[in-house]
C-alpha cells in the first residue's frame, strides 16, 4: 500500500486545490475518489443528459455544461475553460476519450493558467501523428511494426509503400486509432479500394486522411507498458499489462503480468518503453503499445504507439502494484516527484479485468440504452468494481457504452480468473442488456484459462462465445419470478406501468 | 421431483432451493416484462407461457402446464381437452391488475386437461392448463 500523506503535508505538497473533472461516468467517480482522499475540491461538469449521473452528485460542486451530444458539451474545449472559470477551478483532468489527447484542452489550460493533468500539449501532439511516433521512435532505437511511412500520399505512393512492405499488410490512419481509417490488404485486388476506403474514414473520423502502412503481423499479442514522468525528468516503469482479448480493436478483458512474458522479456520490454518515454520527452502518466510476436525470451516485440492518458485498464496495474495512478497524477501535475523509488515496485500475485459493456451480444453488440431497473455490484473481497451508474438510473444513449470495470487481484492468474468469474456472477445489471453473459464465456474458455490467446482469439473463437440465441429461462428463475410477481402485485396499489416494450426486438435476424 | 421453492432474501433478490442446491435470483421489470439474472444468466421473460424453448433439444417429452404468473381471473379459457393448438395461440385469457393477460401454447401441441374455469380466482403456479 503507498503511504497517505498527512493532511499537513498534503496542503505543502499539493498545488491543486481545486480540480475540475472533463469527464463523465466511471472514470469521474474515480478521479473524485482520489480528490478526496487528497482533500483536493473536485468539480464535476455534466450536460443536459447526465444531470442526475452519480459523479455529479459525488462531487463537490457541479457545473453544466450543454446539451447531451458530446460535442457541444464534454467535446467542448471552450465550454470546458469556462467551467473552471466560473467554478473557480486551478486544474483540470480529462481523464481517458473526450478531450484528453486533445492538444488543444491542454494549451487552452496553459492560456488559462490552468494546470493540466497530463502531458504537455506538444507531446500529445507529437504522438497523436502517429506517423510521427514512428519516426521518433525508429529514431530513439526503439523497434517498430515493420512498415513505412509514405511522404507521398498519393494512390500511387501508398501503392508502393504497400508492395516494399509486403501483403498481408495494414493501412493506416495517422491522425486516429482504435480501428478507425484501417484496411487490411490481403491480396493485390484489394489495394485500391483500401486505400480509397481508409483514407475517406480517417478523413471523416480525424479530419486527416494521412496514411501509413505496417506489415501485418502473425497473431501478435497486444502487450502495453505503463509509464510515468515527472517534471525532473524521471521516467518510470510500472510494468506491462496484456490486452489481447479484443473485439474490433475494443479491449475487453486485461490483466497483468502478462502471461506470455519471461523475465528477460519483460526487462527489454519495459527498458525499451521508457526509452520511448524519453525520447518523447513525456510527462505524468502514459502508455507505450507493443506488438508481441513468437514466445519466449526471444519473442519479437514492436511499437504500435503510445497513448498520452491515463487508460481505462490503469486499474490492473494498480491492483497488481498496489499503488495509486490518480494520486501520483495529481502529485505529479502540482510538481512533485514521482512517489516511487526505483527498482521499488514490483509485480504482486496477478490481477484482471472485465470491461462491461452496455451491449447485446445476442444482437450484433447493439449499444444499449435505457433505465437500470436493477443494479448490485458484487462485493467480495480482492474485488474491485469502477462504474459509473446506479439502480433506477438512465443509460443514455450519447456516449461510450463502457458501464464499468471489474478487476479481480488474487495470487495466482487461475485464481484472478475463478474471483473474476464469480464476482460478474454476482453482478446483476438489469433493464438493458450487458455483455457480462459474453464476459464469462470468454473466462471460462479453454484458451484463454491456460493463457493461450491472441489479437485474433475473439474472431477465431467467436461462434463459441456469441451465443446464437439467447438464453431459455430455467424453471427456478421462473420460480423466482412467479413470486416476485406476486410480492409485487400485492405490495402495491396501483396498476404497474405498462411495459414500454423493446424496440430492438423489432430488428429481426441482425447479425454482424 | 420437488418443484423449486423460492424465498425473498431482499428487495428483489430471491434465494431458490431447488434439486440438490440454491441459487440466487435477482428480479426486477413489471407484468409482461420481467427481466431477472442468476449466475451470469440474464432473462427476459413474459407472463404467460412456460417458456421451454430446450435450445440444446435435451427436454424430454412429457406434458406441459400452463400456470398464472400472479394472482389473477380466468375471464376466457379458449381450448377444451383434445383441441390441437399452435405455437402462440392463446389458450387461456387472464385478467390481472386491470390488465389483460393471454397465457399462450408455448409450441404446437394438444390439450390434455384444463384445470380452471371463467371467472376463478387463480394463484401463480396452480396449473391451469396441460399440454402434450
Amino acid at each position: 500500500m503507498s503511504s497517505v500523506p498527512s493532511v499537513v503535508e498534503s496542503s505543502e505538497r499539493f498545488v491543486i486545490r481545486r480540480l475540475l473533472i472533463a469527464n463523465r461516468g466511471e472514470i469521474a467517480l474515480r478521479i473524485i475518489r482520489a480528490c478526496r482522499e487528497l482533500g483536493i475540491e473536485s468539480v464535476a461538469v455534466y450536460s443536459e443528459a447526465d444531470a442526475r449521473a452519480p459523479h455529479v452528485a459525488a462531487a463537490d460542486r457541479a457545473v453544466a455544461i450543454g446539451p447531451a451530444p458530446a460535442a457541444d458539451s464534454y467535446l467542448s474545449v471552450p465550454r470546458v475553460i469556462d467551467a473552471a472559470s466560473t467554478s473557480g477551478a486551478d486544474a483540470v483532468h480529462p481523464g481517458y476519450g473526450f478531450l484528453a489527447e486533445n492538444p488543444t484542452l491542454a494549451d487552452a489550460c496553459e492560456a488559462a493558467g490552468l494546470i493540466f493533468v497530463g502531458p504537455p500539449a506538444r507531446v500529445i501532439a507529437g504522438m497523436g501523428s502517429k506517423i510521427g511516433a514512428r519516426a521518433l521512435m525508429e529514431s530513439a532505437g526503439v523497434p517498430v511494426v515493420p512498415g513505412e511511412t509514405p511522404d507521398d500520399q498519393s494512390d500511387t505512393g501508398l501503392r508502393r509503400a504497400i508492395d516494399r512492405v509486403k501483403r498481408p499488410a495494414l493501412l493506416k490512419a495517422s491522425a486516429g486509432g482504435g480501428g478507425k481509417g484501417m484496411r487490411l490488404v490481403r491480396e493485390a485486388s484489394e489495394i485500391d479500394d483500401a486505400i480509397q476506403a481508409a483514407r475517406r474514414e480517417a478523413t471523416a473520423a480525424f479530419g486527416d486522411g494521412s496514411l501509413y502502412v505496417e506489415r501485418r503481423l502473425d497473431r501478435p499479442r497486444h502487450v502495453e507498458v505503463q509509464i510515468f514522468g515527472d517534471h525532473h525528468g524521471r521516467i518510470v516503469h510500472l510494468f506491462e499489462r496484456e490486452c489481447s482479448v479484443q473485439r474490433r480493436h475494443q479491449k475487453v478483458i486485461e490483466e497483468s503480468p502478462s502471461p506470455a512474458l519471461t523475465p528477460a522479456l519483460r526487462a527489454r520490454m519495459t527498458a525499451a518503453a521508457v526509452t520511448a518515454a524519453k525520447a518523447a520527452g513525456y510527462r505524468n502518466a502514459g502508455t507505450i503499445e507493443f506488438l508481441l510476436e513468437g514466445r519466449g525470451d526471444n519473442a519479437r516485440f514492436y511499437f504500435l504507439e503510445m497513448n498520452t492518458r491515463l487508460q481505462v485498464e490503469h486499474a490492473v496495474t494498480e491492483a497488481v502494484l498496489g499503488i495509486d495512478m490518480v494520486r501520483a497524477q495529481l502529485l505529479v501535475a502540482s510538481g512533485a516527484p514521482l512517489p516511487w523509488a526505483e527498482g521499488s515496485l514490483t509485480q504482486r500475485g496477478h490481477a484482471i479485468e472485465a470491461r462491461v459493456y452496455a451491449e447485446d451480444p445476442a444482437r450484433g453488440f447493439l449499444p444499449q440504452a435505457g433505465r437500470l431497473l436493477l443494479y448490485r455490484e458484487p462485493q467480495l473481497p480482492g474485488v474491485r468494481v469502477d462504474a459509473g451508474i446506479v439502480e433506477g438510473g438512465d443509460v443514455p444513449v450519447h456516449y461510450d457504452p463502457l458501464l464499468a470495470k471489474v478487476i479481480a487481484l488474487a495470487e495466482t492468474r487461475e485464481l484472478a480468473v475463478a474471483r473474476l468469474v464469480q464476482a460478474l456472477r454476482a453482478y446483476p445489471i438489469l433493464g438493458i442488456r450487458t455483455n457480462i453473459p459474453f464476459l464469462l464465456r470468454i473466462l471460462e474458455h479453454p484458451r484463454f484459462r491456460t493463457g493461450d490467446v491472441d489479437t485474433s482469439f475473439l474472431d477465431d473463437e467467436y461462434a463459441t462465445l456469441v451465443p446464437a440465441e439467447p438464453d431459455e429461462t430455467p424453471e427456478y428463475v421462473r420460480t423466482a419470478i412467479a413470486l416476485h410477481a406476486t410480492n409485487t402485485a400485492s405490495a402495491s396499489g396501483q396498476p404497474p406501468p405498462r411495459s414500454s416494450g423493446d424496440p430492438w426486438s423489432h430488428l429481426s435476424g441482425w447479425r454482424s | 421431483m420437488d418443484a423449486p421453492t423460492a424465498t425473498r432474501i431482499g428487495d428483489g433478490v430471491y434465494r431458490v432451493h431447488h434439486e440438490g442446491g440454491s441459487r440466487i435470483v435477482y428480479v426486477a421489470g413489471a407484468p409482461g416484462d420481467w427481466w431477472a439474472f442468476a449466475d451470469g444468466i440474464v432473462c427476459r421473460d413474459d407472463f404467460g407461457a412456460a417458456r421451454q424453448r430446450g435450445r440444446r433439444g435435451a427436454r424430454a417429452a412429457g406434458p406441459e402446464t400452463l400456470s398464472a404468473p400472479m394472482p389473477g381471473t380466468v375471464i376466457k379459457v379458449l381450448v377444451q381437452p383434445g383441441a390441437a393448438v399452435k405455437k402462440g395461440d392463446t389458450i387461456v385469457l387472464l385478467e390481472a391488475m386491470k390488465m389483460e393477460l393471454p397465457l399462450r401454447a408455448p409450441a404446437d401441441a394438444t390439450v390434455v386437461a384444463v384445470h380452471c374455469r371463467e371467472g376463478e380466482l387463480v394463484q401463480p403456479d396452480t396449473t391451469l392448463v396441460e399440454l402434450a
